[in-house]
């Protein structure tokens, strides 16, 4: 059923492809500057490449948290059916933003790798495990600020504000390694650096040293998920519908 | 069988809140036509939105035993961006059931022709109650919620509702909630009067019809 949702808001989507190309963008851009500024490589790593494989999820990470809100509201035609569950609803716009920024990412690489910008992965697998537990952090966290933005104004005009506020914590445009040891074991507590710092690893193989733990992530993920699915429980008790 | 046991419902709008239900108890049977009777802002379209379970009671129970319709009024049910066949396709989706034969069943009962085309939104409540009973009636429910849509439909299409309602699908339950008593009078064996948050359940029709215009 999932499945069937998906294929119905993709058709609404007309320009499905946006969402791989304005992060592509994006991240080109930044990546021209940043190469003016600090000349094109830091440690054999091209920093176009860099930013790009940051700045990709931490796209995925906004628009997920930005569609989130209100996601209710906007789909409260669809709960006139009993089979459609509230959870349906943010998995599915989740999945759509994940697919896209996948999309995005596959396509930068292998266009800069053209450009002689981009490695050959060294370890596939770290990659799609550090997007596994980023993609799976960024639902939870949807859980749980889906409800909130339907319960109350205040947190519905401060989830862009969230978004700009975690990318300190979200090591999109540095490694851990870079950072004083007290700092990085603080930064562990956030799945989003985990992931990131797994997805580089996997990438740019041993020319970075990444620092991830994995229990944390998963159990930070998963504390935001329950209290998620409760709330999300609630408000479907409480929603009503004109 | 639908029981609804003890419902009581409030609505939270701001710092108060509004209670629409208090201990609301009856049975559908699974041929009945109950006729739903209350003014304006008496609770029949909460009734209706619990029973058919897109909102949830704040205390009580309700057992479901047959199958039943989402609530058909003029709104809800639709994706209003998207066109009739999508929603078609889509209500033929999570219900399980061919699109093929669900379209076909939609284009003959709707007569919409080349709206079925256009995004939902743009129909006209006539057209909306339209693709609303088609759809239901495609999935073939074994209990119909009707929220007053009936009666803004145009000649041809009360014909048609008739027909498939009191004609072809005789077996069925039904729920129709209406200020029309003409219609209520003429459908339906038991009427609910809402009156204060209390349902009372009469098995006489025109009785519960003087009741409810003392009110």
């Amino acid at each position: 059923m999932i499945r069937e949702l998906v294929t119905r808001f993709g058709r609404d989507n007309i320009g499905f492809l946006w969402i791989m190309v304005e992060p592509l963008l994006f991240a080109a851009l930044v990546g021209f500057v940043w190469t003016f500024i600090r000349g094109v490589d830091k440690d054999g790593i091209s920093v176009i490449a860099f930013v790009a494989t940051g700045y990709i999820p931490l796209t995925f990470l906004r628009h997920s948290f930005g569609r989130s809100a209100k996601i209710f509201q906007t789909n409260s035609a669809l709960l006139y059916h009993r089979q459609v569950k509230v959870l349906d609803f943010i998995v599915v716009r989740v999945s759509i933003e994940a697919i896209g920024a996948m999309g995005a990412y596959m396509f930068a690489g292998i266009v800069l790798y053209f450009f002689g910008h981009f490695p050959i992965p060294s370890d596939v697998g770290a990659i799609v495990l550090g997007w596994a537990i980023y993609c799976f952090f960024v639902t939870s966290i949807c859980t749980v600020l889906a409800p909130l933005s339907e319960m109350s104004e205040v947190v519905e005009k401060l989830v862009p504000i969230s978004v700009y506020l975690s990318i300190p914590f979200s090591g999109v445009f540095n490694m851990a390694s870079w950072l004083p040891p007290a700092m990085r074991e603080a930064l562990m507590w956030s799945p989003l650096v985990s992931g990131m710092e797994l997805m580089r690893s996997g990438l740019f193989g041993p020319l970075v040293t990444p620092y991830y733990d994995l229990p944390k992530a998963f159990g930070v993920s998963i504390v935001c998920l329950v209290i998620g699915l409760v709330l999300c429980r609630k408000l479907r008790r409480e929603i009503a519908l004109s | 069988m639908i029981f609804c046991k003890d419902i009581y419902k409030e609505y939270q709008i701001g710092k108060v809140t509004k209670p629409v239900l208090k201990g609301v108890d009856f049975k559908i049977n699974p041929t009945d036509r109950i006729g739903l009777l209350g003014r304006n802002g008496a609770g029949k379209s909460t009734l209706i939105r619990l029973i058919g379970g897109v909102e949830y009671p704040t205390s009580g129970k309700i057992v479901r035993k047959m199958t039943c319709s989402w609530p058909l009024g003029f709104s809800g049910g639709f994706q209003g961006s998207l066109t009739g066949y999508d929603n078609a396709r889509f209500i033929a989706r999570i219900y399980d059931k061919p699109y093929s034969e669900m379209r076909a069943f939609v284009e003959d009962f709707t007569e919409l022709g080349i709206n079925l085309h256009m995004p939902v939104k743009q129909y006209s409540s006539g057209m909306r109650a339209r693709l609303a009973f088609a759809l239901s009636l495609a999935i073939e429910f074994q209990c119909y919620l009707i929220d007053e849509v009936i009666m803004v439909g145009d000649e041809n299409f009360r014909k048609k509702c008739q027909k498939q309602f009191f004609e072809e699908r005789k077996d069925r339950a039904l729920l129709l909630a209406s200020h029309s008593l003409p219609t209520v009078r003429q459908y339906c064996n038991r009427a609910i009067v809402l009156h204060k948050g209390q349902a009372m359940m009469y098995e006489d029709v025109n009785e519960a019809i003087s009741v409810y215009q003392d009110l």
